[in-house]
């Protein structure tokens, strides 16, 4: 890509898919400069509105709380107008860096859910967007990006209360209230972050930024109907699904762990510890190793196109 | 190093706090220690409370928890954040139980869970509140984590403050350029609202100024040739050659392994 500016293309019109190389000279490709850039910019500009929010007091009607969660807007501007690959990679990042180990809010595996989780939200999302000036494209992909990290965190947050509360079942009222105030939240969530803080600040801000913010960082801006640069067909769908197989089994690992240590509660410590001990280890550190490995090779591959 | 005012709990206070937090200038027993040694040490509390049901278990590792909040000595922002929380969380799900007809054996059976998550997430606030940005990404770097995520970790710390600066800055200058509104209506939600909208439209510049400054930093690192030295063998060795570790590391370790096997013994004994 060259820092070349096209003529601004009159709204909405659509170019059809290009491949390859454009006129011969500018490339869709992105070199590794420049996805290191994207990726440092969506890790710290949703870091900063992270930490804004954090500052700003939760207010709570009872037990539901009606904040806001993040700012949607920022990681989906920076995956609508760059590339949705490496702004996902950068926006939990910047969540984890920026509040989590800032505030002393770091909760060790459950940071790898978390970063999972909104992986694939911003990822998806911001695939979605085919043509950065499409408002309505825009206004769905902030309520889907909100809808997929809050669905996939809800049932994780449920698994987690039957894991560690013993015979949850037991306790009268428990997984009703759970369920209620997981459903209420995410209502919440969809209004106050997917649409309030959401569509309604992005379908202002990406078509204003568009062709703004990408000369800035020596690129040229999207077209509508291009491909989206820096997702490799098959990578992305491959990795996705390998990491939604990593969230499944991070449940199944402490699901199986509570069977086991609910099952033996005699006060045979060595037996107990040593089953649930090892299962749990193994399983954990399985996971851990599954998704460090990925993104090890992800990054290998970011040097690799570079050297090519 | 002893900080004697906190006074007034404003933006400014909580940016400095958070200053202080990432540079760990409060001192305390883990930034005395290898980082990679304090990593260790977060993994074993960290993961010591999932193996286990009993309640006495997770109160002794609770306290153990505790201690070692206070040998780090976190800060009060960031011990306020946690109690918060933590409190919150355990009125907010007792009140729902108790609408859906349950009594006070529910608050015993949350305590378990909240024992557990307060204990991780003490232990983390020990850990990460004692590493500068420098110590954390090379230690991250030496357990072979992806060299993105230690970037990540050294340029985030070093860039907060920069870029909350900026914001405020902004933020400020729009609130001064804009009249008042001329009435607040019905719990001042035109001011509410008014504050959103500013706090919004700054990003429009925050996200041009941060563009700029990211391609000045990365074309910085690249002149340097930061993706090729991160994956070369001997740069590795040279960045990392100051790591060591001392006497005090293995103490610590040593101590926390066993004070955790002892939780685990005596837990099973208190009648909880």
């Amino acid at each position: 890509m060259s820092t070349q500016v096209p003529p601004r293309p009159a709204e909405d019109e659509r170019r059809g898919a290009l491949r390859g190389t454009i006129d011969g000279i500018r490339r869709t490709e992105l070199s590794t400069s420049q996805k290191l850039m994207i990726f440092v910019l969506s890790m710290s500009l949703f870091g900063l509105s992270n930490i804004i929010l954090e500052i700003i007091p939760d207010p709570s009607i009872g037990p539901v709380d009606v904040s806001v969660s993040y700012m949607v807007f920022v990681p989906l501007t920076v995956a609508a107008l760059f590339s949705p690959f490496w702004a996902a990679l950068g926006a939990p990042l910047g969540e984890i860096v920026f509040t989590d180990l800032l505030m002393g809010d770091f909760s060790g595996l459950a940071e790898v859910e978390g970063f999972l989780q909104m992986f694939l939200a911003v990822f998806i999302a911001g695939s979605l967007v085919r043509n950065p000036r499409s408002r309505v494209q825009i206004a769905i992909a902030s309520v889907v990006l909100v809808l997929v990290d809050k669905v996939l965190s809800a049932v994780v947050d449920l698994s987690k209360v039957w894991i560690g509360v013993e015979d949850a079942e037991l306790v009268e009222g428990l997984p009703q209230s759970m369920l209620a105030l997981e459903t209420i939240g995410l209502g919440v969530d969809v209004i106050m972050s997917g649409v309030l803080l959401g569509a309604i600040p992005a379908m202002w801000l990406i078509p204003a930024l568009h062709g703004k913010i990408e000369p800035l960082m020596g690129m040229r801006p999207r077209v509508p109907g291009e491909p989206i640069p820096g997702a490799a067909p098959r990578t992305p769908l491959f990795v996705g699904g390998a990491l939604l197989l990593s969230v499944a089994s991070f449940g199944f690992a402490f699901l199986e762990a509570f069977d086991i240590s609910a099952g033996a509660f005699e006060p045979d410590f060595i037996d107990r510890f040593g089953s649930g001990f090892l299962l749990v280890a193994v399983a954990a550190i399985a996971v851990v190793l599954t998704v460090a490995v990925l993104l090890f090779r992800l990054s290998r591959r970011a040097a690799e196109t570079a050297g090519s | 190093m002893a900080r004697t005012t906190h006074d007034v709990l404003s933006v400014e206070w909580v940016r400095l706090e958070l200053l202080r937090t990432a540079y760990s200038t409060r001192g305390g027993l883990f930034s005395r220690m290898d980082p990679r040694v304090v990593l260790a040490w977060y993994l074993l509390m960290a993961l010591a409370p999932w193996f286990t049901h009993s309640t006495g278990v997770l109160a002794l590792l609770f306290a153990l928890g505790a201690v070692s909040v206070a040998l780090a000595r976190v800060g009060p922002l960031v011990l306020g954040l946690f109690l918060i929380g933590l409190l919150g969380n355990v009125v907010g799900l007792f009140a729902a139980s108790f609408l859906f007809g349950g009594d006070l054996g529910t608050l015993v059976a949350l305590a378990e869970l909240n024992l557990k998550l307060g204990a991780v997430s003490m232990a983390s606030m020990a850990a990460f509140v004692s590493l500068d940005p420098e110590k954390l990404s090379d230690a991250l770097l030496w357990f072979r984590a992806p060299e993105l995520l230690a970037f990540g970790v050294s340029y985030g710390y070093r860039m907060l403050p920069i870029l909350v600066d900026e914001y405020v800055t902004v933020f400020e200058g729009q609130r001064l350029r804009h009249a008042p509104v001329e009435r607040p209506g019905l719990l001042g939600w035109r001011v509410i609202l008014q504050w959103c909208t500013l706090a919004v439209t700054a990003f429009y510049p925050i996200m041009l100024n941060t563009a700029k400054n990211v391609r000045t930093t990365v074309e910085a690192l690249e002149t340097r040739g930061f993706t090729y030295a991160a994956a070369n063998p001997v740069g590795r060795r040279l960045r990392l050659a100051s790591l060591r570790t001392a006497g005090l590391d293995w103490v610590v370790l040593v101590v926390s392994v066993v004070a955790v096997l002892a939780a685990y013994r005596l837990g099973a004994l208190l009648p909880l």
